[in-house]
């Protein structure tokens, strides 16, 4: 089942770290946010493969916004 | 000799105590089928059968369980307010809990006679509280009893604040005197059926004209949010299983040393890269025994985290910056969040330990015209008006006024500590040398040079106040290995001198 990766905050996508179809493993960098002059990471809560990336670098986004889709393994 | 038939004689009950018997067994459960099935309807347990999961059995003294509505049209087991001593895990607690199967939990004139009766037990036996609250407010079939609608329920309440723990417990709809109730206690817990409010849909629809149910009106969701409740649960289950850990921090050392977190994982939870923000949540869980936090108001004011935890089985109040949310800068709420725990903790002698990682204060006019200037004067306030003891430990930025109210020097903490990432500053090193370094700065037309230019004397800036710099001008009393701040609090703990009883209040903790 593809899992929703959300935003923790609101604030602007910094970079992202990963394409559709890369696999990832827990922990691994998936999307730097940027808030507040702080880089917040949005880390793999497990091992999967990134299924589609909603946003783009330098998007605004907001709190609960979708970033990304990862099937977890 | 005696007869089967004198036996029986003896033991039977007489026709006097029959009669009690068969009024008490009335207000049981077993003998109340179409309650039971009534709450089922919208998934609620009984308030008698969460007595019986929360209080250790046998150990429940009921009061007024014979009371009847003053009212005589009206049925009501226990007048719909089901309260009593016990004890909770082998430790004395008085529960009061409004039966909602009773004309919806409201307050009657008996059951505020009960409730003010029992407040005065609570408050001379000096026993922590619980509350179940849920209920529609004032009885309105009572308002043509010729009575003086006099009570002291809620001033007997207002008084206990400070005195005793008070934990509150919210799973249903609960309006008027019910929420005034439960506002009044020192932590709210709640689960997603609860709807909360001070004015319920009548009135509401009175005064202003809108119709909406409870749960438009006060649903759990925007309680949590807006930092009304302080923790919501799946269930019933788990508000009552919480309400057994709540209390348990208000009862010093249990003797029981705990399981050790993963404290290496400490190491390397601060990022290198000093821009980059990481989950303090990580660090209370690196330091605390394994399972025993308990974080408060999580979803409200999030820059700052709330948490009762257990070291080695000793209870602690934890306050820490979070740099995910507004890197950890302290706003209006998070001052109010903050204030409130450390009354709570000092009123109830939980030593403290403070985790700073702070830029400092929330700076803009949106945030000034939240009264800032008054709302982080609180944090202060509390704070050295405190007596019970803390250390602190500066995980990475301790920067400006945001740092002295984070368990600064000044503040007098019995032990300051720094990780290996700490860094100090008055204000931020880049605002610091905007000023400093106008003139120079200004000559600088090019604006990625003057911001390269400011970058380097930040760094300079940063280089000279460093952890290791801190503590050669002896401004922390260690510098220390992250994994090692367990152990450090440990110490810190044992160094306490043991708590004079208590035989009065020490102080009140505010409501917000």
């Amino acid at each position: 089942m593809p899992r929703e990766i959300r935003s923790v905050v609101t604030g602007t996508v910094y970079q992202i770290e990963v394409a559709a179809g890369e696999q990832v493993k827990l922990g691994a960098d998936l999307i730097i946010l940027e808030s507040m002059k702080m880089e917040i990471p949005i880390v793999a809560e497990t091992d999967g493969t990134v299924i589609e990336v909603h946003c783009n670098e330098g998007d605004s986004v907001i709190e609960g916004q979708v970033l990304l889709m990862v099937d977890p393994d | 000799m005696s007869s089967k038939k004198g036996i029986q004689d003896k033991t039977a009950p007489r026709a006097d105590l029959a009669e009690v018997l068969a009024a008490k067994a009335q207000t049981l459960d077993e003998n109340r089928p179409e309650a039971i099935a009534k709450r089922a309807v919208t998934g609620h347990q009984m308030i008698r059968q969460n007595i019986s999961q929360l209080i250790d059995p046998g150990s429940f003294q009921e009061y007024g369980q014979l009371a009847e509505p003053a009212f005589k049209n009206l049925q009501g087991p226990a007048d719909g307010l089901v309260i009593g001593t016990g004890t909770v895990s082998g430790f004395r607690v008085g529960f009061m809990g409004y039966d909602y199967t009773v004309h919806a939990g409201t307050q009657s004139i008996i059951n505020h006679a009960k409730a003010d009766r029992f407040l005065q037990v609570v408050e001379s036996l000096r026993l922590p509280l619980v509350l179940w609250a849920d209920g529609g407010g004032w009885r309105p079939y009572e308002n043509n009893i010729n009575s003086r609608d006099y009570e002291e329920t809620f001033a007997m309440m207002a008084r206990l604040s400070g005195l005793v723990p008070t934990v509150g417990v919210v799973s249903g709809r609960c309006f008027a005197g019910n929420a005034n109730l439960a506002g009044l206690c020192d932590t709210l817990i709640a689960t997603p059926k609860a709807a909360l409010g001070m004015g319920g849909p009548p009135l509401v629809e009175a005064a202003l004209g809108l119709t909406l149910t409870p749960e438009e009106l006060g649903p759990a969701q925007m309680h949590e949010a807006c930092g009304a409740i302080d923790v919501l649960v799946a269930d019933e289950h788990e508000a009552i299983d919480c309400v057994r850990r709540y209390l348990e921090y208000f009862r010093g050392a249990d003797g029981q040393p705990g399981s050790d977190p993963d404290t290496s994982a400490l190491r390397t939870v601060v990022p290198e890269n000093p821009r980059r923000a990481y989950d303090v949540r990580r660090v209370i869980e690196g330091i605390a025994d394994q399972d025993s936090v308990l974080e408060l108001r999580p979803k409200f004011a999030r820059s700052v985290v709330t948490a009762l935890a257990k070291v080695q089985g000793t209870p602690v109040g934890v306050l820490a910056n979070q740099p995910m949310y507004l890197a950890g800068a302290i706003d209006s709420p998070a001052s109010d969040k903050l204030a409130r725990f450390i009354q709570l903790c000092d009123a109830h002698d939980i030593p403290m330990l403070y985790l700073c990682d702070t830029p400092g204060l929330m700076v803009g006019p949106e945030v000034e015209a939240t009264a800032l200037v008054r709302h982080s004067s609180r944090i202060l306030n509390a704070a050295i008006n405190a007596t019970t003891p803390f250390m602190t430990v500066i995980l990475r930025k301790a920067y400006g006024l945001g740092q002295y109210m984070m368990g600064a020097l000044p503040l007098r903490p019995a032990l300051l500590v720094g990780w290996p990432t700490a860094e100090f500053g008055a204000m931020g090193f880049e605002g610091a040398v905007k000023i400093t370094h106008k003139k120079e700065l200004e000559a600088i037309t090019d604006k990625k040079a003057r911001q390269v230019r400011e970058r380097e004397l930040a760094d300079e800036l940063r280089a000279h106040n460093t952890a290791l710099g801190l503590a050669g001008r002896y401004e922390l009393d260690d510098v220390i290995d992250p994994a090692d701040t367990r152990e450090t609090v440990i110490r810190f703990l044992v160094s306490l001198p043991p708590l004079a009883p208590r035989t009065g209040r020490k102080r009140t903790i505010d409501n917000w």
